[in-house]
């Protein structure tokens, strides 16, 4: 069976126009690295190629509170240098960089769900998993993986989504915006909140009322890398995903676990990537009939994101074990 | 800063006539561990969960109660099983006081009272818990650095300065005794999650940025740990 046409791509050459200075870590220079390398080593010509297009209002306010997204939308219109934090810079263009990158989520689900592809890697910014329903946070605006879940259940009758998050940093957004709901399971590698920003994903924090259980925290100690992982992945992760029995899996991909990146402190090799991605692609295929789709999250450290992001890809798609 | 602020106003007491069985419903109903008894206005005692579970009878015995006992606890009253004359706190003491206080005299829990002995409010550990919380900054989104500085005037203002100029928020910035004999550690707790220039600038000045797996908080010699 060829393999290479049921993956999919998204990448947006608008979303470079999300314009946040030279000395940013989120800046258009880590996806135009990308970019080029996916380019250069002709990955992109085997993939197929989805558009984003920006995302209907209709779906960002199917997570996020409409004051909130008029108020950033001012903002960027003002030409204001940053919104609701000095980490949050913004542009004239921000907004709409905003509704390029969840909707191009929003067009990967439907490319997936129109059985086109099976697998789709979102390459776009800005991120989203620290994005809060009325809150920006981490460079975040519009938490695309989080509008994504909620585009599958509401307008494809999925009834279970998976979560799985591989930024170093916790997706407070993600888990905030689901933490009362079964119907979405969140599970979360990241550097221990003692050490790491944004302080919240402790291992105590397990979900709240209906949705207790639901969510599934694994803080790792600075320092720690590869074994770290590997156990948690085996004996955390993949049984509460396995045993939750998800009918689609987003994964929420950060690549700053690196050892080289400086934004955290964990030890993460590229083998240890290539180990989250063949976990992404035995899940989806024990679970989900294959379908996932994973979008880029943090990875801030241009020397190492693109070989990163193209392994991942090659694993995603087959190409690589 | 000062118990006043701080203390829990809206008081659930007893009186010494109070049953025990009927005592121990409330603290589990209002989930409280401490209870101020008052006869007059004035405070006689103090009665926690744990003088209420040294008259109950053991859960290890599962035969159940014998009626005598029942009886036996039934005719008792608070007055019988509470601290008399606890150690109280006046309104005017600071957090530091109590925190002290606790931690010296092994209590959880003060009442408040004035001149006359009047009961105003009560301060436990959870209210102070909560108030360094809030000092510290911690429920705040932020990135904790750790900085060795040599222990002489004007390093503190070289570190702020970097952070100043980075246009970063501070949640706290504390500073750690004994770090070795002649440096300090400065631990600030930046609220932002855009920490890599801020570290690089730091090093750049010579400063020496500890892993977080090495970060003590606390370290102080051992002859001074209890």
């Amino acid at each position: 069976m060829d393999e290479r046409g049921k993956t999919g791509l998204v990448c947006e050459e608008r979303c470079l126009l999300h314009d946040t200075g030279d000395h940013h870590p989120e800046s258009p220079s880590r996806l135009r690295a990308v970019y080029a390398r996916l380019k250069e080593s002709g990955l992109i010509a085997q993939l197929a190629a989805i558009e984003a297009q920006p995302a209907s209002q209709r779906w960002i306010e199917a997570v996020h509170n409409i004051h909130y997204i008029r108020k950033f939308e001012d903002a960027c219109l003002y030409g204001l240098p940053d919104f609701e934090h000095t980490d949050n810079v913004i542009c004239r263009d921000s907004y709409d960089a905003a509704l390029l990158s969840a909707g191009g989520v929003l067009e990967a689900v439907d490319a997936v769900m129109s059985g086109r592809v099976d697998r789709v890697f979102c390459a776009l910014r800005p991120p989203g998993h620290h994005a809060e329903r009325d809150k920006s946070l981490g460079f975040c605006y519009f938490n695309n993986v989080a509008i994504a879940a909620r585009y599958l259940q509401q307008q494809y009758g999925v009834e279970k989504v998976a979560i799985l998050d591989f930024d170093v940093h916790h997706g407070n957004g993600i888990q905030h915006i689901f933490e009362e709901d079964p119907s979405v399971l969140y599970c979360s590698l990241h550097e221990h909140p003692s050490f790491a920003w944004p302080g919240t994903g402790r291992d105590f924090e397990e979900g709240k009322g209906a949705g207790e259980g639901f969510t599934c925290n694994v803080p790792v100690l600075p320092g720690r890398g590869d074994k770290e992982y590997r156990a948690a992945v085996e004996t955390r992760i993949k049984p509460k995903v396995q045993a939750f029995q998800p009918e689609f899996i987003l994964v929420a991909m950060g690549f700053d676990a690196h050892a080289d990146d400086l934004m955290a402190d964990i030890l993460l090799t590229a083998e240890g990537f290539d180990f989250l991605s063949r976990t992404v692609v035995e899940l989806a295929e024990c679970c989900t009939g294959g379908r996932v789709i994973s979008v880029l999250e943090g990875g801030y450290n241009p020397q190492t994101l693109p070989a990163l992001v193209e392994k991942h890809l090659r694993i995603l798609a087959g190409l690589e074990k | 800063m000062f118990v006043r602020d701080k203390m829990v106003t809206e008081l659930v007491m007893v009186s010494p006539q109070d049953t025990i069985l009927g005592t121990r419903r409330v603290m589990i109903e209002k989930q409280i561990r401490h209870m101020p008894v008052v006869e007059n206005g004035r405070l006689v005692g103090i009665v926690t969960d744990r003088d209420i579970r040294d008259a109950m009878p053991s859960l290890l015995f599962e035969e159940g109660v014998e009626p005598e006992v029942c009886n036996e606890i039934a005719d008792h009253v608070i007055g019988d099983i509470m601290t008399h004359n606890p150690i109280t706190i006046s309104v005017a003491h600071t957090l530091q006081d109590a925190l002290l206080i606790m931690y010296h005299k092994k209590v959880g829990a003060f009442p408040v009272v004035d001149e006359e002995g009047h009961l105003l409010g009560i301060i436990s550990i959870r209210d102070i818990l909560k108030a360094f919380i809030n000092l510290l900054n911690i429920e705040e989104p932020g990135t904790l650095l750790c900085v060795v500085v040599e222990e002489k005037p004007g390093q503190m203002k070289k570190v702020v300065d970097v952070i100043s100029e980075e246009n970063i928020g501070l949640g706290s910035i504390l500073v750690a005794r004994y770090w070795d004999e002649d440096h300090r550690a400065l631990f600030p707790y930046l609220l932002t999650c855009n920490v890599a220039t801020v570290k690089r600038k730091l090093m750049n000045l010579g400063f020496e940025l500890i892993e977080p797996m090495d970060m003590l908080l606390d370290q102080v010699p051992v002859n001074e740990k209890e």
